[in-house]
């Protein structure tokens, strides 16, 4: 019995006459496909940010009677960033021409957490002529950095103080 | 595969179109929008002219309760509320329209028991709006908050 792939006396090679696919219906099948892959596909990828409200501007005012902690509080405005605990600046990274030094900002978090072994959550304090995007950049360094929990809060004049 | 020639396709009397570079570009668009599929599709809607703010948050959006910032006013469930000229104007934190606005919704929420708020604002929306929107929300009695972002890469 001889095998139908040898039936040819000439080798593949020297076979001119090559019978083409018919792809008409494998194009048929993406025409149809790729419609309904374009009306399902998502292009743009969207996340969430949690975040909490300081706890005297919550729904119930703190009914706790114990001392309140301080905080580790990175202070966001378009003079400088500031890192704060309590009353006390550790840190201030001053904004040249409205470049924010985020890079520093990160290294700087970094290096109190593990200083201080601070492991609470890390309130944010932003100036009121910050725009969004800023607070959310330092957001991302802020849990970049290891800080799971994170508040939100308005920055007052002086630095530390929070309102 | 065999280029035929005018005359030889004359005397054949047939057409047939090279159809294997169109293959190719189908079959690298297929791949890249089986990549980019999602069975639930988008779970928020984001309302026209708003530029969401840049993150490389990981955590996906839940289906809570959302309220949209835009540059000219806040709205929820596509209902104008209050526009941001107003919340310029006064001096306390308190929105009241967003307010009592709230308020409502909390109790309809309370009762499925899901009082988390999605804030989507555009990027370049200041603090102070969002401030005082945060806190009409939580005397309202909404306490978990999360901000919408648009997913950036490392």
């Amino acid at each position: 019995m001889r095998l139908s792939l040898f039936k040819n006396k000439y080798p593949p090679s020297e076979i001119t006459d090559i019978p083409e696919l018919d792809v008409t219906p494998v194009m048929n099948m993406f025409i149809i496909l790729i419609p309904f892959l374009v009306s399902m596909a998502i292009f743009t990828q969207l996340s969430i940010i949690d975040f909490s409200l300081p706890p005297n501007v919550g729904p119930s005012m703190n009914s706790s009677k114990t001392k309140p902690v301080p905080k580790l509080t990175v202070r966001v405005g378009d003079d400088y960033l500031g890192i704060v605990i309590g009353d006390q600046l550790l840190d201030s990274l001053p904004v040249a021409n409205n470049i924010y030094p985020f890079n520093k900002l990160s290294k700087r978090l970094l290096f109190h957490k593990q200083d201080l072994n601070y492991n609470e959550e890390l309130i944010i304090a932003s100036k009121d002529n910050i725009p969004i995007k800023t607070v959310v950049r330092t957001m991302d360094l802020s849990r970049e950095a290891g800080f799971e929990k994170i508040g939100l809060s308005s920055a007052a004049d002086e630095a530390g103080d929070v309102e | 595969m065999s280029f035929l020639k005018l005359d030889e396709i004359k005397e054949q009397g047939i057409f047939r179109p090279q159809l294997t570079s169109l293959i190719d570009v189908m079959t690298i668009l297929l791949v890249f929008l089986i990549k980019s599929f999602s069975v639930e599709g988008n779970l928020v809607s984001l309302p026209e002219n708003m530029e969401l703010p840049l993150s490389t948050s990981p955590k996906p959006p839940r289906q809570v309760y959302t309220l949209d910032i835009t540059q000219e006013a806040v709205l929820a469930e596509d209902t104008r509320i209050v526009s941001l000229e107003q919340i310029g104007e006064g001096d306390s934190l308190l929105i009241e329209p967003l307010y009592e606005w709230m308020k409502r919704e909390h109790v309809k929420l309370d009762s499925a028991g899901n009082t988390e708020l999605l804030i989507q604002c555009d990027r370049d929306i200041m603090f102070s709006y969002i401030k005082k929107v945060m806190y009409s929300c939580s005397k309202a009695g909404f306490s978990d908050f999360c901000v919408l972002v648009i997913r950036e890469e490392n």
